[in-house]
């Protein structure tokens, strides 16, 4: 995918700007808003990382800018404001999705990877299908292989999310945010516990396991 | 002061008012002078008049004769209220009469006739009706002696009210300026004393429920909210000062450990350590950045109306595999269809930490109940359990930043999720209680929905 990062703090953008290399993405940076715009508009960006505060335009200003001239390039804002209504205000500026200084670039990486290469537009069919697995959103059913699997609304709704993104790893924080709706992260894990109870009923009576556990990472769905 | 703003001063405004009020009599006295000057000038004329009918019809039956006849019987009886005659015949000569006076030239009233009552005596002002008889003159006059005393009294009395008023109305704005002036300064003394770093200083109240009065209700209540926004924020700065040292200290030490390990697996384990750490130390951060904005911008949150019940229901569910895998158990009794306005994350955060709490607190084999339903006092969420509870001596700090009861120095936390659930709480205008109890009882009322 090609990137666009803009941040301010130069120890940051190196960081970003490396990882995403390694991990096989081309890079360009920016280091102030105007910059970034200005890199922004010449377009051909699969994903834009926009950090909040910037000199001479911030990030939602840039964001803004962007989308009233009809550009629709997916945005990822990294912020260090992660109070109650500032996530809201980052997200109704146009940008897709909020990341909280510090993170885990796992996190970072995993964010990037799920914004990227999204379906022009997302039409929400009412049955999702990943290799044997068939979600049914209507009747609020799951069938493996034509056989019926019985779920607990939780774990339905964390199955529905992983197949909305197959091949894509959903880190705990993300599934938190869009299963459960929290903005905080509860010292109980219950991601795990959910996942493993809708793996272990997912996987009864078949050799391969549909959910894979990425180490350090998340889950990710795997594709038939 | 300008003077052009001298209504902006209390004396000024009341000295305004007085003035407007002396000029409003000044225009009253001057119409009720007038009417009443004109009244008794009608009133001298009718008389005159009358009287002038009564001598013209003598006059039918014995000529100018019996007319000077009919004046020396009506002078002659000194009435109190007596006219002042004067008959001339064509001659000019007095054929009767006291009143020597220039014969007016025309017939009619005249208003202000000069005349003395006998030669040489002192001049005297009538208001006068000539008539011309056959063979002569007839002047029927009343003395305005009467009506200028009247018009004099009336010009005094309303000169000593106009001065009253104004005497009034000045020592009013005085006394009032001086008033509003003393009561001010008690609220700038105490503003000065604030300024000065004395943030406990109150306005004084004289509970007379007055402007003034209620205006220093108003301040001192914004005060109380000051103090304990400056209270709060001390608190943050001194908890974070005392309660990050130690974690600070042991990420640090790990640091120090890992660079000087040669071996590379355990450098990598003393890095992952200080990671742990470093991770800890935000976690706390993040949680004392929450507390501290629910509390401060309570009156700010967006808030919407929403099913608690639902929403009880759905963290129970959430809980309830970390709950049953532990080996404890979950009982719900939700009420359907309970209402709140709220913050829907904040409200799952505060339930969140509550099971977080339910969960690491208590052994093995601990039975949790989680309760919702209406009551009089609004809604009331109960979490309730069958474990050790809370020590007597730590009952009434649990809900303190940092506050840990000594047995649970065991378990993982930093002591800040009560002191949130109490701040969520709060910011929904509701309250939590610790209640009495064998095992760990907290209640929470929140106001209902309207």
């Amino acid at each position: 995918m090609r990137i666009l990062i803009v941040e301010d703090d130069e120890e940051t953008r190196g960081f970003i700007a490396k990882g995403l290399e390694q991990a096989g993405h081309s890079v360009a940076a920016g280091s102030d808003g105007r910059e970034g715009l200005f890199l922004a508009t010449g377009g051909g960006f699969d994903v834009l990382v926009v950090d909040r505060m910037l000199p001479w335009l911030d990030g939602l200003s840039l964001v803004k800018a962007l989308r009233a001239a009809g550009d629709a390039t997916p945005v990822l804002m990294l912020t260090a404001m992660g109070g109650i209504s500032d996530r809201v205000d980052g997200l109704e500026s146009g940008a897709d999705d909020y990341l909280v200084k510090p993170f885990a670039f796992s996190e970072l990486a995993a964010r990037i990877n799920a914004l990227g290469r999204r379906p022009a537009a997302r039409v929400e069919t009412h049955q999702l299908i990943v290799g044997d697995i068939v979600l049914d959103l209507h009747r609020r059913t799951v069938e493996r292989a034509g056989m019926r699997v019985t779920l607990q609304p939780r774990e339905f709704a964390l199955l529905a999310e992983l197949m909305r993104n197959p091949r894509r790893v959903m880190t705990r924080t993300m599934l938190l945010e869009r299963v459960w709706d929290f903005d905080f992260d509860p010292k109980t894990n219950i991601v795990d516990t959910h996942l493993s109870r809708l793996r272990s009923k997912l996987n009864a009576g078949f050799a391969e396991d549909a959910i894979e556990t990425v180490r350090g990472a998340g889950y990710m769905m795997r594709g038939g | 002061m300008k003077p052009g703003k001298l209504w902006r001063t209390t004396s000024g405004l009341v000295t305004l008012v007085a003035l407007v009020f002396a000029l409003v009599t000044v225009a009253i006295g001057a119409i009720a002078y007038e009417v009443t000057h004109e009244a008794l000038e009608e009133q001298l004329d009718h008389r005159i008049t009358t009287e002038t009918a009564a001598l013209l019809a003598e006059a039918h039956s014995g000529g100018l004769p019996a007319i000077g006849a009919a004046i020396r019987r009506r002078e002659a009886s000194r009435s109190t209220e007596r006219l002042e005659y004067l008959l001339a015949d064509d001659g000019g000569r007095i054929a009767a009469g006291t009143m020597r006076a220039r014969l007016p030239s025309r017939a009619g009233f005249e208003e202000l006739l000069e005349y003395r009552r006998s030669p040489g005596g002192s001049v005297r002002i009538a208001q006068a009706l000539t008539t011309r008889v056959r063979g002569g003159t007839l002047v029927v006059g009343a003395d305005r002696a009467d009506l200028d005393a009247i018009d004099r009294r009336l010009l005094i009395l309303f000169s000593g009210a106009l001065a009253g008023m104004l005497l009034v109305g000045i020592a009013a704005a005085v006394l009032i300026g001086w008033m509003t002036r003393l009561r001010l300064e008690g609220i700038d003394a105490t503003a000065q004393a604030i300024i000065g770093g004395d943030l406990s200083r109150r306005v004084p109240r004289d509970g007379s429920d007055s402007e003034f009065d209620r205006l220093a209700g108003t301040l001192n209540r914004m005060l109380d909210r000051i103090e304990g926004l400056m209270e709060s924020l001390r608190q943050v700065s001194s908890d974070v000062a005392h309660d990050l040292r130690t974690p600070l200290t042991r990420l640090c030490s790990s640091l120090e450990r890992a660079a000087g390990e040669a071996d590379p697996a355990a450098r990598a384990d003393q890095i992952e350590n200080a990671r742990g750490q470093a991770a800890e130390l935000l976690e706390i951060f993040t949680a004392l950045l929450r507390i501290a904005e629910v509390e401060g911008f309570a009156d700010r949150l967006p808030l919407h109306s929403l099913d608690l019940s639902a929403l009880v229901e759905q963290m129970a569910e959430s809980y309830r595999p970390d709950i049953e895998d532990s080996g404890r158990h979950l009982d719900t009794r939700i009420e359907p269809g309970l209402a709140v306005v709220g913050d829907r994350r904040l409200l799952s955060q505060a339930a969140a930490n509550l099971l977080d709490n339910c969960l690491r607190h208590t052994p093995e084999g601990t039975a949790i109940m989680l309760r919702a339903k209406a009551s009089p006092r609004g809604i009331v969420l109960s979490i309730l359990d069958d474990g050790p509870g809370i020590p007597q001596e730590d009952r009434t700090r649990i809900f303190q930043r940092f506050a840990r009861s000594e047995r649970a120095r065991s378990t993982p936390g930093h002591g800040l999720g009560l002191a949130l659930v109490q701040a969520i709480v709060s910011a929904h205008g509701g309250h939590v209680l610790l209640e009495d109890g064998e095992g760990f009882h907290l209640r929470i009322e929140l106001p209902p929905a309207s």
